[in-house]
């Protein structure tokens, strides 16, 4: 019974993982190889490291809100914490000659945020919902005051910074370059990404997805929703520190920012938005972030805006993130009939891009003209130039985004009616 | 006590030495004493409010005594949490529904098999990957008739089909001692035939202590029948003669019956 392979999956590949499953494994592995050609400006790097830190983290906080729905509000300690240990580990590497290849840093970054998780789990995880939000809050809160205050850590207002090409070698590599800088940082999210994974194929990662959904019954098999909590904790501390280590090694200072309950908010405001209930929400949130964060930030001073309203559409249309949107359409896509959707799709995108972009002129122009310098009337938008503080360009962009709103309503019946027929009605599909 | 009963005890799967519990002022559980023997089908009934579902909490663990004391196979497990009673085995399901509605039905039987199959806590296995596991949930999900709906999410199911589901994640542990609270509630007469054919089925050889109120599942399955009338128990006895104490018919089954 237990040796004949019976599953699919683990017929004749005893050992071997199935090519089906490891197939996206090894395109993200080459696709990330590769980045670099395709964006060798410095630029790119910076955005591109940025972006991998960023997934590092954000998967580690989903671990707790996505997998075992507990909600923190101050996980940038952990982070915070990993990164300041790893400053002073290569401030030792410089000055007093410590032997540590710089690969090797997230190490000790995931252990020391595995500590604090440790610690401060020990706690907090007594109690889900409210209760630990509130700890987790009041903690972060805590940290961030400290990081003031303790200076000898934390190193006050200025941070702690370092080099850290002064490790030895590895392969000859002194990690000087961004690029090198870009490659020791992927094969850590790789690796990171890969162990939370698996982490939630586990025993303990199966039963916190069952303490998430029903305590009480959990605890009725046997588990004690304390220690199960506790368990994610430290595991999610422990990749927190990770993404830690790799912000140290890519920008080579932390400050009091990295931890407060700011950084902890973003952390938050991205995973929900790429969807916390699956695992690879908190990536394509990391990835929409960090790209708007950076190039967006370009073109608009008020950025954060259109994030916050991103957020607030998120939430309130599709709670379950950007991933959830896409996920919605996989059973169309199975059964074929996707193609349905392209046309009404098509003809609700002009309108709605021009709603978008309207909407948008409304706050660019008012804003111009609120903050301004005086004297400095013109403003330049998509292209053309005009005077901000008129109401004639107010009109126009109002306007323009009433109308597109008005063929918007007028086009989602048909939108409607084609969803239902690419998504019959039926026991499955 | 006699001394007759006093040596049973200490063999006793459950025995309720003085129990009491108080919510504030209410007294809801008084003065219970109660023995059941190992491999015995033992019935809890009463009349609604009568402390039946506070006693199932005391006996898991759910609530601490006020005074008494709760023993499992001689040992007390007076103040224990939930998880500590459910690992030294015993196992239960509620009057109300609780799965785990967001997994899947093979899922929620598997996450009833880890703790006591040895895995606990574990980080270094993958769960897909035991095939002991694996097996062992087709086992039970043959057992309770839901292998076609193995890969369906909980949450969809069919109601009688939930409370099979909750009767097969209890049994799943391998648990000597089991104790259903309502498992027929809100059910037609042929689910709860089928539902009775299935608890059964699934706790052969097991010790039984189940809260109903279908007298006819009662009678139809219980070894033994404690009586619970305002928190304290009025008899306890053989279905034949529970149905003819007359205190019983006076207070409660001339009343409530059918």
């Amino acid at each position: 019974m237990t040796t004949s392979a019976d599953s699919p999956l683990t017929a004749g590949t005893r050992s071997l993982v199935p090519l089906s499953s490891a197939m996206p494994w090894i395109i993200a592995t080459v696709v990330l190889l590769a980045l670099p050609f395709v964006f060798p400006s410095g630029a790119g790097l910076t955005i591109m490291n940025q972006m991998a830190i960023t997934i590092v983290f954000a998967l580690a906080y989903n671990m707790l809100l996505g997998q075992g729905g507990m909600l923190s509000f101050g996980h940038a300690v952990y982070m915070g914490l990993g990164g300041f240990f790893c400053m002073h580990l290569l401030n030792w590497v410089e000055n007093d000659g410590l032997w540590l290849p710089l690969p090797l840093l997230p190490v000790f970054g995931g252990l020391f945020g595995l500590f604090f998780a440790f610690l401060i789990g020990g706690f907090s995880t007594r109690r889900a919902g409210t209760v630990f939000a509130m700890i987790s809050l009041g903690v972060g809160e805590l940290i961030a005051a400290c990081s003031i205050i303790v200076v000898a850590f934390f190193g006050g207002e200025e941070g702690v910074s370092g080099d850290r090409t002064y490790g030895p070698e590895v392969l000859g590599v002194d990690f000087a370059q961004q690029s090198e800088v870009y490659y020791l940082i992927v094969c850590w999210m790789l690796l990171s990404t890969l162990a939370m994974y698996l982490f939630s194929r586990t025993p303990i990662g199966r039963i916190t997805n069952a303490v998430r959904d029903n305590e009480e019954r959990a605890e009725f098999l046997g588990y004690s929703q304390r220690h199960v909590r506790w368990i994610s904790f430290c595991a999610s501390g422990f990749f927190c520190g990770v993404a830690g280590a790799l912000f140290a090694i890519n920008l080579e200072i932390l400050t009091e920012e990295n931890l407060n309950t700011t950084q902890s908010g973003i952390i938050l405001l991205l995973t929900f938005l790429g969807g916390v209930g699956f695992f690879v929400g908190p990536i394509v949130g990391a990835i929409v972030f960090t790209l708007l964060q950076t190039v967006l930030s370009l073109y608009t001073e008020i950025w954060q805006l259109y994030l916050g309203i991103l957020f607030l559409a998120t939430v309130m249309f599709f709670p379950n993130g950007l991933t959830g949107l896409m996920a919605m359409h996989i059973p169309s896509w199975k059964a074929g009939r996707l193609g349905l959707l392209m046309r009404p799709y098509a003809k609700m995108a002009v309108p709605a891009l021009a709603f978008v972009f309207s909407a948008a002129a409304i706050m660019e122009i008012l804003f111009h003209a609120r903050e301004a310098s005086v004297g400095s009337e013109e403003m330049t938008l998509y292209g053309m130039t005009f005077n901000s503080h008129g109401y004639a360009p107010l009109v126009i962009a109002a306007a323009v985004a009433a109308a597109s709103l008005y063929l918007m309503k007028q086009i989602a019946p048909s939108v409607r009616e084609a969803w239902s027929e690419a998504n019959p009605v039926r026991g499955d599909s | 006590m006699s001394a007759a009963e006093n040596l049973a005890a200490s063999s006793a799967a459950i025995e309720l030495r003085d129990l009491d519990k108080s919510f504030g002022l209410a007294r809801i559980i008084q003065n219970v004493n109660l023995s059941v023997e190992p491999g015995e089908r033992h019935a809890i009934i009463g009349p609604n409010g009568a402390g039946k579902s506070t006693l199932f909490n005391l006996i898991t663990g759910k609530y601490a005594p006020t005074s008494g004391s709760v023993f499992m196979n001689g040992q007390s497990v007076s103040g224990l949490k939930p998880y500590e009673i459910n690992r030294m085995g015993l196992s239960r399901s509620f009057q109300i529904t609780n799965i785990f509605p967001k997994m899947t039905v093979f899922e929620n039987i598997r996450c009833g098999l880890l703790w006591t199959m040895d895995y606990k806590y574990s980080f270094w296995h993958l769960v897909d990957r035991q095939t002991d596991l694996t097996a062992r949930a087709e086992e039970i999900l043959d057992q309770i008739n839901l292998t076609a709906r193995r890969n369906d999410l909980a949450g969809m199911l069919a109601y009688a089909e939930q409370r099979a589901l909750e009767i097969g994640i209890t049994i799943a542990g391998g648990a000597d001692i089991i104790m259903l609270d309502e498992p027929c509630a809100g059910m037609s007469t042929s689910e709860t035939q089928y539902i009775v054919g299935l608890i059964r089925k699934v706790t052969e050889g097991k010790t039984l202590i189940i809260v109903e109120h279908d007298m006819g599942v009662i009678f139809d399955l219980a070894d033994r029948i404690s009586v619970l009338v305002y928190g304290e128990i009025l008899a306890t006895d053989t279905p034949e003669n529970i149905r003819g104490n007359e205190k019983v018919q006076e207070a409660y089954l001339g009343s409530a019956e059918e």
